[in-house]
């Protein structure tokens, strides 16, 4: 894992060119999917949010998951969902407590963000950059005296 | 790894992997009703029979369940062999007597040029093949609510003594992966109906919308650790909260509101 997706509010226009990269970018037999990326206003003047999955270091979707169906991905740190193994209970789409684990009903499946597999689309397409993909750079630990 | 022949191609498969993974990689379609990858396979279609010989087995073969046979160094497999598409055959025809109206049975059938059964067709028949998938996923998920009881022709899924199951929370998940859709249930948006069992559902707080069954969202924080407020709010909702908390943060200190 070398990169970070990194979102950056204060930059965000709302122009809600994400969601329609991340519902087409997975489409399901040729029909737009649901998005998994949600640009919402904030309450505050000009200042929106692209609300996306955070990818939690203990996420509730996974601990809520009675079949293991939401698993990291040791390549991209994504929390990767099974579409296979999911039996849709839906426990999870009611235990995030960010609401970034979705229903999506035209395609009866449950969907969440898994970084389109290490390149999210969406941070290509966003024309101010407040998705961005970073190089994490590896800083050297001082050790404790 | 072990090298095995799938229909005359050399492939390569994990060890201790099931046939049919090892066909389904390879881009081959065999109907395989019971089987799902949140459970063990349990080889209760066998629609799944594939055709399996070796070198040295001297001409022998055998018809085996492919979601339940190991991948084997050296077996040579046929998925479509003429023996597999009359074994494939007599199965879908004696699903097709017990459930005539069952939709994904009847289009597999014609998928293999059967329309109607040439056995005599269950008078009371229903849209259950008795996989079992509902059992199994329910065993997994720890309820254990619902099993086959009965035997024979008298076999069939229900909960225990035929009544509303004690264990179920309402989750759905059996009625979602049925194959054949005949798991029923209803839901108005306040309660829901399933194995004879009424359940009241958690509503959102801010907008109404319902969510999860009140004893699903109850077995999650006691068993699963979750906080409890976590299912005060629906999806949506939880979602706007984030916007505004991170809206809140970037404002931190500035007087400015809209």
């Amino acid at each position: 894992m070398n990169y970070r997706f990194v979102v950056k509010p204060e930059l965000c226009i709302g122009c809600r060119t994400c969601e329609l990269a991340c519902s087409f970018a997975h489409s399901v037999n040729g029909k737009p999917g649901r998005s998994r990326i949600y640009p919402l206003g904030t309450g505050h003047k000009e200042l929106w949010v692209p609300v996306v999955c955070l990818q939690c270091e203990d996420p509730a979707c996974a601990r809520s998951c009675l079949v293991d169906a939401i698993t990291r991905n040791p390549e991209t740190g994504a929390m990767d969902l099974d579409a296979e193994r999911c039996v849709r209970c839906m426990a999870c789409v009611a235990a995030c407590p960010f609401g970034c684990s979705l229903h999506d009903a035209n395609h009866q499946m449950v969907v969440k963000c898994d970084l389109c597999g290490g390149d999210p689309v969406c941070a290509h397409f966003c024309p101010t950059k407040a998705l961005v993909l970073e190089p994490i750079v590896q800083q050297k630990k001082k050790k404790s005296a | 790894m072990v090298t095995l022949t799938i229909n005359g191609k050399l492939v390569r498969a994990r060890e201790g992997e099931m046939l049919l993974d090892a066909i389904r990689r390879e881009g081959i379609e065999i109907p395989a009703t019971c089987q799902h990858e949140a459970v063990e396979p349990y080889g209760a279609c066998r629609l799944c029979t594939v055709e399996i010989t070796k070198a040295d087995w001297g001409g022998w073969k055998n018809h085996v369940t492919s979601c339940l046979y190991p991948v084997q160094e050296g077996l040579i497999v046929s998925t479509h062999s003429e023996d597999v598409i009359r074994i494939r055959k007599t199965i879908l025809d004696l699903f097709l007597a017990r459930c005539p109206n069952a939709e994904l049975i009847q289009n597999m059938a014609a998928e293999y040029g059967i329309t109607r059964t040439s056995y005599e067709e269950v008078p009371d028949g229903n849209d259950c093949i008795l996989c079992g998938l509902c059992t199994r996923v329910c065993d997994k998920m720890g309820f254990q609510a619902i099993s086959t009881v009965g035997r024979g022709h008298g076999k069939e899924v229900a909960p225990p003594l035929g009544e509303a199951p004690p264990d179920c929370v309402g989750c759905l998940a059996c009625a979602q992966i049925c194959p054949t859709n005949y798991i029923k249930f209803t839901d108005d948006g306040t309660t829901r109906t399933i194995w004879g069992r009424e359940f009241e559902l958690v509503k959102c707080e801010t907008t109404g919308q319902p969510t999860i069954t009140k004893e699903f969202a109850a077995y999650l924080v006691k068993h699963r650790n979750i906080p409890e407020d976590y299912f005060t709010r629906c999806d949506s909702a939880h979602r706007e909260e984030l916007a505004k908390t991170m809206g809140r943060i970037t404002h931190w200190g500035r007087q400015e509101e809209a």
